[in-house]
Order: structure tokens, then sequence, then C-alpha cells
């Protein structure tokens, strides 16, 4: 009898212990996919009641009337998973059903390597600081795919928005995160952290890669005044036009989640990351990543609730003016912020 | 056999961005080189119902196509009807049409600006300006009685005398809108995106903008200072002092930038007609004699007018008439010819709208593709007012 609660208490444990490691821990709760929807809800709501506010409307409002309509979303999803998915007869039907869910995993792929502790990680690696980009360079390319799939004008010429433009952001991203590379000398996402405890956080040290690399991410993430590839009243939603029902919703997640993971990860470059909870404050390891996790997602809180407030009051760019911001003003930019990172290691400020 | 180079794009009649018709755009990359706008989705056949109907039947006929802009459609059509019915109008009359027109004007300038913002992806915008017409719905409601389709404009005068309160509502109103556009100024007028979006797109030249006949705001944003209140003045315009707003560019943001001035000068002109307001009768005296005695004391009683029983059977001289008045998007003409009956023989009526259809191809060859909801935006175009 002892033998067997034993037992019983082993496999509870083991599944405890498998369920708070790191390599379960991050993909599948936090900042994983648990988190990631709880965030996506909640992210959206937000950015409803928040435009209500300023357009002087209620927003959500009926559903859950004493906490400010915040389940509106539930509903709003509950609503598309029962509406009817049509697929078009004219698509490419298999890649049609398959893009929006690769879309939405690959989307979400990149917070594997985000570090919620100094030393929590899911994957243990000194090149973190380039593989979250690394990573989340891969779901644009599905977009386009969607477009091409979908058999619609403009669908396709949403998808063709949406390869240009991963052209004008993605470098000055990529150059913005080697000025931090440069300026931390480290490519590793935990030693950045580190390093912006001993100094100063990144957006102080060089806040050029900063506004260069929030530009990008407001283009990445198709927030406005950079929507150019969903434009509702050019192009009808772009690449999404022909999706309904459950994947209409996987298409509209994606730019959210990609801002999420965006977000998380421009705190821990720019937004000095988990700091200042930096020494353990308890002897648990998955406490001291919980707690210096809810840190780091409040920093990322603050990075996404700028993001959907430009939706109020930014109209939209036109395709050739966000090419043009891109090369022109946010690669400059970029260039600029790794000269500055240079002059500052030479100089021995860092 | 060689791939055709450039793709044919139908946007609307489904579609966010095209109102009730379809715009045929044939595009070279990014680049359009033919346009068509596809017109008469929402054809009501006005003009021919109106064959059918008695003279007082028509009014609230012709306002129907302009939801915004009832009363100046209104206007147009008894001016028209008044020349064949040899009547004498009140100068109270006069000023109380002019209200009501100038109101709707600035109504219809906000729902155009509305529209402009939502089009350009500015829903703040939108959202605004949607909101700012619920006053000046209001006093319409004060005045008329009804808040959009007024049919306050008839035969003779008006239907209803000013309400006792009106004019501090009015001001209060306007206080409260010229606090609004200095916000609009900030949000959406001066604000980068807008400016990098509008200026220097859909450019109607000087010459181009007389030679295809595009009205209104539009003509005006192209530097021609044309305005059928200053050049033909109708009821008491010539009596009131106000700008006419000209814009040298001809762009959207010129556009834009005549409707924003144009409400300004609305509420100028309004502010001069509560000042200028003559007393005595708002309904023709010819007519007011045919009311019965009983009911005069109510109407007297109550500022309400009771049409004498003449009016179910109006039936104006031989012969026709034309009318030309200045609607919120253009000039608007009316044309009636009578034969005696009470039912008109011919009622031509020819929109503003349906001028500046024109103004699309001209705005548009040569411009990106997202450009086409901002020209659209700046035209100020209604379908249902074109298509009648």
């Amino acid at each position: 009898m002892m033998d067997a609660t034993a037992t019983a208490v082993q496999i509870i444990l083991a599944i405890w212990h498998f369920i708070i490691s790191p390599e379960f821990f991050i993909p599948i709760v936090f900042p994983g996919l648990i988190t990631v929807l709880v965030v996506l809800l909640g992210l959206i709501w937000f950015e409803r009641k928040l435009t209500a506010k300023v357009q002087l409307r209620y927003g959500p409002y009926y559903i859950a009337k004493h906490v400010g309509g915040v389940i509106q979303l539930m509903a709003d999803l509950m609503r598309y998973l029962f509406q009817e998915f049509i697929i078009p007869k004219d698509a490419d039907k298999r890649v049609f059903v398959l893009a929006p869910i690769m879309l939405f995993t690959l989307t979400l792929l990149p917070v594997i390597a985000i570090p919620i502790s100094s030393t929590f990680t899911a994957i243990h690696s000194d090149l973190t600081l380039l593989l979250v980009p690394t990573l989340a360079t891969l779901a644009p390319l599905l977009v386009i795919i969607i477009g091409w799939s979908s058999n619609n004008k403009y669908s396709f010429i949403g998808s063709l928005r949406e390869g240009y433009m991963i052209m004008s952001y993605e470098i000055p991203m990529f150059i913005s995160v080697l000025a931090m590379a440069v300026a931390y000398n480290s490519l590793s996402l935990i030693q950045a952290v580190q390093k912006q405890t001993g100094i100063a956080w990144g957006l102080v040290i060089n806040p050029l890669a900063a506004i260069a690399f929030f530009g990008a991410l407001l283009m990445t993430s198709s927030r406005f005044p950079f929507d150019v590839s969903e434009a509702e009243s050019e192009i009808v939603v772009g690449p999404y036009t022909e999706y309904s029902g459950i994947f209409f919703i996987f298409c509209l997640g994606a730019p959210y989640i990609k801002l999420y993971i965006y977000s998380l990860f421009f705190s821990l470059v720019f937004l000095g990351g988990w700091n200042p909870l930096v020494t353990p404050l308890t002897a648990s390891p998955i406490i001291n990543a919980i707690l210096s996790g809810i840190v780091l997602l409040i920093k990322a809180g603050i990075v996404m609730a700028v993001a959907v407030y430009m939706r109020t009051i930014f109209g939209r760019f036109r395709i050739d003016q966000v090419l043009k911001l891109g090369w022109h003003k946010l690669f400059a930019l970029s260039i600029l912020a790794v000269i500055l990172s240079l002059v500052l290691v030479g100089l021995g400020v860092l | 056999m060689s791939e055709p180079e450039t793709v044919e794009l139908l946007i609307g009649p489904q579609h966010p961005g095209s109102g009730h018709m379809r715009l045929v755009a044939e595009v070279d990359g990014d680049i359009i080189i033919k346009f068509e706008p596809n017109i008469g989705y929402v054809h009501r056949a006005v003009e021919k119902i109106a064959e059918t109907k008695t003279y007082l039947q028509v009014i609230p006929l012709v306002e129907r196509p302009a939801l915004a802009d009832a009363s100046n459609h209104n206007l147009g059509y008894i001016l028209a009807l008044e020349k064949l019915l040899d009547v004498e109008i009140p100068p109270r009359a006069q000023y109380l049409r002019m209200l009501l027109c100038e109101i709707n004007r600035i109504h219809s300038h906000l729902y155009g600006l509305g529209i402009f913002g939502n089009m350009i992806g500015s829903s703040t915008m939108f959202e605004w300006a949607f909101q700012d017409r619920e006053p000046l719905l209001e006093l319409s409601q004060q005045l008329t009685g009804a808040r959009l389709t007024y049919t306050y404009i008839v035969p003779g005068g008006v239907r209803r005398n000013l309400p006792a309160d009106f004019k501090n509502n009015i001001l209060k109103v306007f206080s409260y809108l010229e606090k609004r556009f200095v916000d609009y100024n900030k949000l959406f007028v001066n604000n980068p995106v807008t400016i990098a979006r509008l200026e220097g797109v859909g450019v109607i030249s000087k010459t181009d903008a007389a030679r295809i006949g595009i009205v209104g705001p539009n003509l005006r944003g192209s530097g021609v200072p044309y305005d059928v209140r200053k050049v033909e003045p109708y009821c008491a315009y010539n009596e009131i002092d106000f700008d006419l707003i000209t814009e040298e560019a001809g762009d959207c943001y010129a556009r834009l930038l005549v409707r924003r001035e144009e409400m300004k000068q609305s509420i100028r002109i309004v502010r001069q007609i509560l000042d200028k307001m003559p007393d005595g009768p708002y309904f023709a005296d010819k007519y007011m004699k045919m009311v019965n005695p009983k009911m005069k004391e109510l109407v007297d009683q109550s500022g309400v007018l009771r049409f004498p029983a003449l009016f179910t059977a109006l039936k104006p001289a031989k012969g026709t008439a034309i009318s030309r008045v200045e609607a919120s998007r253009g000039e608007l003409f009316y044309y009636i010819v009578s034969d005696g009956s009470a039912q008109p023989y011919r009622l031509r009526m020819i929109t503003p709208s349906f001028k500046n259809v024109a103004g699309y191809k001209a705005a548009l060859i040569g411009q990106r593709l997202a450009d086409v909801p901002a020209v659209y935006g700046s035209l100020d175009y209604f379908p249902p007012e074109a298509d009648r």
C-alpha cells in the first residue's frame, strides 16, 4: 500500500518536474502558448477599448458588463469557430488550409529562445539574440504563400506588399540588433540583460537602435501607420481576403503574436529585461523565473500598448512611402546606431 | 503569345472602399493606367417617378438622393417651381431657408470628412466627424421636426417658424464645433501621415477642372473661384458677407482644406443670418389666405404650418423653369417642364456628384493603387446622389 502511494507521489512529482522544466514551461505555459492566448485576448480587448475611449465610444461592453466587456473576444472567437469555412474553388486547397496553421505556429516559434530569468531558458545557447529575430523571419514567407494560394487579386497584391515590406523592415531590424550586440559584446540575451544591469538600459545606451527597432516592430506586426499589407479600404485585408472562420482568426492573430514576441525581445534588449529583479528572491528557480517573467511581461505590455495606440492617431501610409521610410530612414538610422555602438565601445564606455 | 503585363482590378460594388459602385482599374505594377468608374448601382429613377407625383409629393423624392444634404436639394427644386408659380417669398422665409441649408452644408462636409478619414485609415477621424454631426442633426430637428430629410422648404416659404431658444442652441453648437475643428487639425489635417498621403496626389489642374466640369469644393480646390452663391445669388446670399474659398494646388489635400474652411464660412454665414433675421411672416400671403381661419389660428399659435387645400393639386403655369443652387457637393441644377397639370411633365436634376464623377479619371491616371481611396474621399463622392 505504501509502495503504491509512493509510486503515485513519484509519478506526480515527475510530471510536476516536467511541467516546471524550462523545456516544457517556456514554450507551452509562460511565455509560450497559454500566455500567448491570454495576452492575445487581453491585447485585442485593450486595443478595442483604448480606441473606443479615444473615439468617444464604449467599445466592448455587454459581455461581462462589470469588467468592461473583457471576455467579448471569447464570444467573437466562438462565433468564428462556428462559422463555415469556405475554400474557394480556384484556390490551391492544400496550401490554402495548411498555410494559416503554419503561419500561426511559426509566428509562435521564436518564443522558445526567450529566457525569462538568468537561469531559466529552454535553449541553452549563446546566440539567442540572433535566434529570436531569425526564427521570426520565417512567418512572413507564409503570408506570401497564403496570398498566392488564395488565387485572388487582392490577396495577391496584399502578399506582394508584404513581400516588399519584409525587405524594408528586416534589414534595419537586424542591423539594429547588430548595434546592440556590439554594445553588449555578446549574442546572448541573458548576457545582454546582465550588461544592462551593470551600465544602463539599452534604450539609454543606444537610443538610435531602439528607435529603428521600434519602427521595424511596427512594420512587421502590421500596426498603423504601416498597415499597408492588410489595408481594409484599399485591398480588403490583403492576403486574408478569402479566409473565414477559425482560419481567419489564425491569420488575424499572427500579427498580434508577432507583436508580442517582438515586444518581449524589445524589453530584453532595450528595456533591461527582468531588471530590477536581478538577484533571486526565493530559493525556488521556478518562482524566481515567474517573478522575473512577470516583470518582463509588464515591460512588453507597455511596448504593446504603445504599438496598438498608434491606430488611434495615424492613418495609413502608402506602400512606396513605407519602403522609402524603411530604406531611407530606418536603414540609415540603424547604420548610425552601429557606428554609435562602435564609438562607445572604442571610447571604453561599455 | 505573351503574358499580359497589366492587371484589371474590379473594385466594388462589394468593397469597403468603393461605395455603391464599381471602379474598374487597370494597373501596371502599382500604377493605374486606366480607370473607369462604373456608376448606376443605386439608380432609383427619381426623375421618372417625379412625373407620376404631384408637385408637393416630389419634394421628399428629390431630397432622398442626398442624405446629408437634403435641404439644398429641396431648395433647388422649390426655387425652380416658384418661378412657375409666380409667388412672392417673404424675406424671413428666405433667411430660414439659408439657415437650414448652411447647417446642412456643415453636416455634409463633416460626413465627407469622416468618410475621407476612414478611407485613408484614420478611424478616429471617422468616429469624431460622424459624432459631431449629432448636434447639427439635433438643431435640424428643433427647427424642422426631422433629423435628416426635412421637407422644410415648401412653395411659398418654409414649414415652420424659428423656435424660441434656437439662437442660443446654435451658438452653443458652433462654439463646440470651433473647438473640435482645432482637434481635427491636430489629429488629421496636420498629421504627417495625412499630408504624406494627400499632398500632390490626385492633382486636377485648373484647366482640366474647368474642362471636365467638376463642381463645388473640388472645383474650388483646383483654383477656380466659382460658387453659385456668389455668381448668381439666390435667397438672400447677396446680403451676406462670406469668402469664396479656393486653393491653388488641386490635389487631395487642397480639397480637404477647402472643405475645412467652408465649414468655418458656413458658421460665419449662419451667425450673420441670425443677426439679420427679419421679422414677419414665413409663408407667402398668397397661400396663407387660403388656409381656413380656424387652422390659421392654430398656425399662428404653434408656428407650424398647415398646408392650404390648394397644395394637394398645385398647378403651376404652363412652361419651363430652371434653378441653380450651390449644394454642399457643388452646383445643383433643376429643370422643370410643366404642362399645366398637377404633375410635372418632366423633371431633370443634375446633381453635383454626377458631375464630380468625371474627376476620378482626371485625378487617378498615373497614380498608385493605394491612392484610389484617397481620391474617392477627397472628391466627397456620394453614389446615391449621382445615380438618383
